[in-house]
């Protein structure tokens, strides 16, 4: 048996040229020389079909922009892996903290509104810049919650329901009731059912049933009637019967934004009608021209108020 | 050019492993499927995965990567397709001073050789093309099929036990 046979890399060794001289002589003289040789010379001459290098890469250079396009840009981590999970376990303490306390906070904003419904379905309507606080784990036992600014609420019936604000309590059993609390101002409209309210500035009580309203104006308890369903404003209007002129230009500035300069009117002048939330220079005109003020833009979003010259 | 500071998202970069690598890779690739269409189509899927995945892959390691990307896209795509590879003849140089007799029976071999090539294994071909057309050696076979330079060189040795058979007598 010749040795190109029996030894499995004789043959690539002599193709490599890496064969000893006296193997290649032992080769060169089996009459399988000739044909190997004649294979190899003619597969030395053939070639691989001609392929275009630059057009095949031209069209990898426009895949690969295409990609880039699609793909997101390739980023440097600044926040490592592990801060992720750092932030993740703070918010899932925050959570379980927020749960364990119950507390529930909703708070609008200038010209927001809100509605919100208690656990145990009544509802609340929340005017803007307003704040309401509860804790709605075992509401139906302790059915109280704490208000700074305006809302609505329709009581379903049950225990006591209990509204605390800055400038009173208020409690009820099943009721519709709007309640205005904001600094130096309580006032208080029944529009269902019955409401107990106690002023904190002057410990009066009053209990209001359907159509009566109540407030506090400079220590002073008001009682009055009223005909509507349900406040105005849930319509987008705000109305007002007899309120003070501070009261009506917060009410202004919550629902659109705005300050007043008040300092060359006086306040205590009492306003009777309603503006409207849709339309501020159409608000403005039917807050003031009755009450003959004129007003003019000063400064970004600051409105001041003169008393109209007869 | 210096392997470990050149980032293969250089765009440079990118354009030397495309010059350098790029033909062999297709060749490969052509080898083993006899498909030139199939074998850029794989080329260039290869290179837009490098691209793609520039920040990961140090230079050192782009040529191992692009095989490996392409080898397995053929096992993919592939399945045992009787294969047909086309080699271009090249006309013997200086052809002149041989009688036609001569240049007609190298054509006819040339031919013969080529149906042949194509009936081998695929194991024996690409390891015997990659030596014979690209002028690899064996260590750089061994490189690019993945298998040690022993191995090589017994599947050139049988594919050349295979052709002879093949081939018959002259």
């Amino acid at each position: 048996m010749e040795s190109h046979l029996t030894d499995n890399t004789f043959l690539a060794r002599w193709i490599s040229g890496d064969l000893t001289p006296e193997e290649l002589e032992t080769f060169k003289k089996t009459k399988d020389y000739p044909i190997y040789k004649k294979i190899n010379d003619a597969s030395q001459t053939l070639d691989a079909p001609l392929y275009n290098k630059l057009e095949l890469f031209e069209k990898i250079q426009h895949e690969n922009a295409i990609q880039e396009l699609i793909a997101k840009p390739k980023v440097i981590k600044l926040i490592p892996n592990w801060a992720y999970g750092v932030a993740a376990s703070i918010v899932l303490a925050f959570g379980v903290f927020y749960f364990m306390n119950g507390q529930t906070h909703f708070e609008t904003d200038f010209s927001e509104q809100l509605a919100i419904t208690l656990p145990d379905f009544s509802k609340v309507q929340l005017n803007a810049n307003s704040q309401l606080d509860y804790k709605s784990r075992q509401w139906e036992n302790n059915r109280e919650l704490t208000l700074n600014g305006e809302a609505f609420f329709d009581v379903e019936k049950g225990t006591s329901f209990k509204v605390n604000t800055t400038e009173g309590t208020i409690e009820v059993l099943g009721t519709e009731f709007n309640i205005t609390a904001r600094d130096n101002y309580f006032e208080v409209q029944c529009f269902e059912g019955k409401v107990k309210v106690i002023s904190s500035a002057t410990n009066n009580e009053a209990i209001l049933t359907q159509g009566k309203a109540f407030r506090i104006v400079n220590n002073n308890a008001e009682v009055w009637d009223f005909i509507l369903d349900e406040p105005n404003w849930l319509q987008g209007e705000s109305t007002f019967n007899k309120t003070p002129l501070s009261e009506v230009m917060t009410s202004l500035e919550n629902q659109f934004e705005i300050v007043f300069d008040k300092s060359k009117i006086d306040v205590n002048k009492r306003f009777t009608g309603s503006f409207t939330h849709s339309d501020i220079k159409l608000a403005l005109k039917t807050v003031f021209a009755p009450m003959d003020i004129s007003y003019a833009a000063k400064g970004k979003n600051t409105i001041l108020l003169v008393n109209s010259i007869k | 050019m210096s392997e470990k500071t050149k980032s293969v998202c250089d765009e440079k970069t990118y354009e030397w492993i495309y010059n350098n690598y790029s033909q062999t890779l297709r060749n490969f690739i052509y080898y083993k499927c006899g498909d030139t269409q199939q074998a850029e189509d794989i080329v260039q899927n290869a290179f837009v995965k490098l691209w793609n995945n520039c920040s990961k892959i140090i230079l050192g390691k782009a040529k191992s990567y692009l095989y490996t990307i392409s080898k397995n896209e053929f096992l993919n795509e592939v399945a045992h397709k009787k294969i047909q590879l086309e080699h271009q003849v090249y006309l013997a140089k200086g052809s002149t001073n041989e009688s036609p007799e001569f240049l007609l029976e190298e054509q006819e071999f040339a031919i013969k050789l080529k149906r042949v090539i194509a009936n081998l294994p695929e194991k024996q071909r690409e390891v015997f093309l990659l030596s014979r057309i690209d002028k690899k050696k064996y260590s750089e076979i061994s490189e690019i099929v993945g298998i040690t330079i022993k191995a090589v060189e017994k599947r050139m040795s049988q594919a050349l036990i295979t052709l002879r058979e093949q081939i018959g007598n002259i």
